[in-house]
């Protein structure tokens, strides 16, 4: 017990907010962090606007370069982060819309889905235009995480976010 | 870059780097302490087992502390490689054909045990296919319908229906230019203006839709070859899918030329389309010119002018809408269609479409509201016919439920030149769709029809409508 309690102090000392020794161990907060090609001028956008970027609303950067999504498989953690904080629409709802933005011609280009997140990496880091997301812990140099609302993945106020599950 | 060498367990140092390390650190070794002690408490007395712990954790100390100094190590490799990696990104690299991940490159900079030992890096090799964005790429979605319908209309029978049976074909031709068609294939006759044309239950196919789009950016695109004309909403939402339709059916309004249109609801020329700067409120427009529709009356063969244009004048429309930012879902606009019609036997007829609509649709509700008016104007007299028309449509969807309600409305003038079998005609349709999976709906729908000069009729149509 003293040990634990020294251990605390050294921990509230240290400035950590990581909270008590006797608490359960938390699940990794991840964070989604958006990504775009290196070359991408781009270095923020607001939530509204990843939603239509995300939606197939905007369809080419401030560069020319046509806008291509990424998208992760059904299902996958980040995929559901994303439709739900970014989108805002269900699985379902999502299929939909850009299936039928496709069919009327409005979304000129289908996101690509990709399994891993190597893959999404892999993709963006090749396509000028290609914008995706990724587990922040994910990320590597190759590509170009961009802020959201003004706030880094790293950021207390940066608004996405996987679901945090208290571990028993 | 990723570390390629090191266990899942551990990636999390690696990943946080030495700052975290160090407030993780105390962190692990409190976790471990609690049950350690707790367990000790039970055995020996309180200040052995105080003394055995902070022996026991001295050691884990110096076992983490060894483990840190190999995975700082094991870091600076990895920055090495970012280092490559950055190398990598500058210098030009070409567009087409697979590239090499850079994570391979790193890697193949680095240790060969890194490569070998990495499964996302097997991975990797799993698909390349999905890399090659250079190869043209046709692809195929279709989309289908089979009903049964009864009707007490005169000279009707209940019958099995097979719908249009729709390949809608896409291609990314290069970054600028897409390919999309629409190639419907249709069994009955067709219907124009209450003339049938062809052979009763044989198949037909129609290329509906034939388009090369030129995307520049948000605010010009560029379409050329056979489109859906931007009159209204309807027209340009949902094409030729039922599936996509809450309802079994266009509304009469909207219905295809050769099932009895009143409308110029395809056109072949050039389509331009894109945003207007305007903030919140969300404006588009549109603006076509094309060969429009044919005239000649009646109507015994295809309406939509494909080859030539039976004048020289051109079908202009012009359409502009909003998608207000501040309420997701609605669209509000309007439209202006102008053309000159020929017709045999008749002077020549100054053809002007207005519409206008307002529409809102979010995935649980939808309120569809269109007019139209369609003025023809004959040339060197004085007579002009306007055809009011409109409908109203709403639906709620309950789970996979969705029941609707719409009224339309049609009033020709009995002596309106083009379409004179339209006169008037208005009613109610109601109806339940259900979705019986993310690609099937089952639908039944109840019309109630009155027309002006003959006997009103209802009809019940069930639906199965999907896209495959």
């Amino acid at each position: 017990m003293i040990v634990a309690a020294a251990v605390l102090l050294l921990e509230v000392s240290s400035g950590s907010a990581a909270g008590g020794a006797s608490a359960p161990p938390a699940v990794p907060d991840d964070t989604i962090a958006i990504i775009v090609n290196q070359s991408n001028t781009i270095d923020d956008l607001s939530l509204k606007d990843l939603r239509t970027v995300f939606l197939g609303e905007r369809s080419h950067w401030p560069n020319g370069r046509r806008i291509t999504l990424v998208m992760m498989d059904p299902g996958l953690s980040e995929r559901r982060a994303v439709l739900r904080d970014v989108c805002r629409m269900s699985e379902t709802e999502f299929s939909r819309h850009f299936l039928q933005g496709l069919f009327t011609g409005e979304v000129f280009v289908s996101p690509k889905t990709l399994s891993t997140s190597v893959g999404v990496r892999k993709f963006v880091f090749n396509v000028p235009g290609a914008i995706g997301y990724l587990r922040a812990s994910d990320v590597d140099s190759t590509v170009k995480v961009i802020k959201v609302n003004g706030h880094r993945p790293e950021e207390a106020d940066y608004p996405l976010r996987i679901e945090v599950r208290a571990s028993k | 870059m990723k570390s390629h060498t090191i266990a899942p367990a551990e990636c999390v140092f690696t990943r946080v780097g030495s700052g975290w390390t160090k407030r993780l650190l105390p962190l692990a070794l409190a976790v471990l302490a609690s049950p350690t002690c707790l367990l000790a408490q039970g055995v020996v007395p309180a200040a052995d087992a105080d003394k055995q712990t902070i022996q026991m954790l001295l050691q884990r100390i110096e076992k983490l502390e060894a483990r840190v100094s190999q995975l700082e190590g094991t870091q600076g490799t990895t920055a090495k490689a970012q280092t490559v990696s950055a190398k990598i990104q500058e210098a030009p690299r070409p567009l087409s054909g697979p590239a090499a991940s850079p994570a391979e490159e790193a890697a193949t900079s680095t240790t060969a045990q890194a490569q070998s030992s990495d499964p996302e890096q097997e991975m990797e090799h799993l698909e390349p296919e999905r890399m090659d964005m250079s190869k043209t790429l046709l692809r195929i979605r279709g989309f289908g319908d089979i009903n049964f319908r009864g009707s007490n209309q005169k000279g009707s029978t209940n019958s099995f229906a097979l719908g249009q049976l729709n390949l809608f074909v896409t291609s990314d031709i290069s970054e600028r230019f897409k390919f999309l068609s629409e190639i419907v294939f249709e069994s009955g006759p067709d219907n124009f203006y209450n003339v049938p044309g062809g052979k009763r239950n044989e198949f037909g196919v129609d290329v509906e839709r034939y388009l090369v789009q030129y995307s520049y950016n948000d605010y010009f695109n560029l379409a050329a070859g056979r489109y859906h004309t931007a009159i209204g909403f309807y027209n340009t939402a949902y094409h030729h899918s039922t599936w996509f339709q809450t309802t079994t059916g266009r509304p009469t309004l909207f219905e295809f030329e050769d099932s009895g249109g009143i409308l110029p609801i395809h056109n072949v020329g050039l389509s331009a389309s894109g945003r207007i700067p305007s903030g919140p409120l969300g404006l588009h427009y549109v603006a076509e010119i094309g060969n429009g529709r044919q005239s000649r009356s009646p109507l015994t063969e295809e309406p939509v002018q494909n080859e030539v244009d039976e004048n020289n004048f051109k079908a202009v429309n012009l359409a502009m809408f909003a998608r207000p930012e501040s309420i997701r879902g609605l669209q509000i606009g309007f439209s202006g269609y102008h053309d000159k019609l020929m017709p045999i036997a008749l002077p020549r007829i100054d053809e002007t479409i207005l519409a206008a609509h307002a529409v809102y649709m979010v995935p649980k509700f939808e309120w569809l509201n269109e007019v139209v008016l369609i003025r023809h104007a004959l040339d060197g007299t004085s007579q002009v016919f306007n055809t009011p028309a409109f409908y109203t449509q709403i639906a709620k969807r309950f789970g996979s439920y969705q029941p609707y309600f719409r009224y339309q409305y049609i009033n020709a003038s009995d002596h309106e030149p083009i379409f004179p079998d339209v006169r008037r005609m208005e009613g109610p349709s109601l109806g339940l769709r259900y979705d019986a999976s993310e690609s099937v709906a089952l639908k039944v729908q109840y019309d109630y029809n009155v027309a002006r000069h003959q006997q009103n009729y209802s009809g019940l149509n069930l639906q199965l409508g999907f896209t495959f």
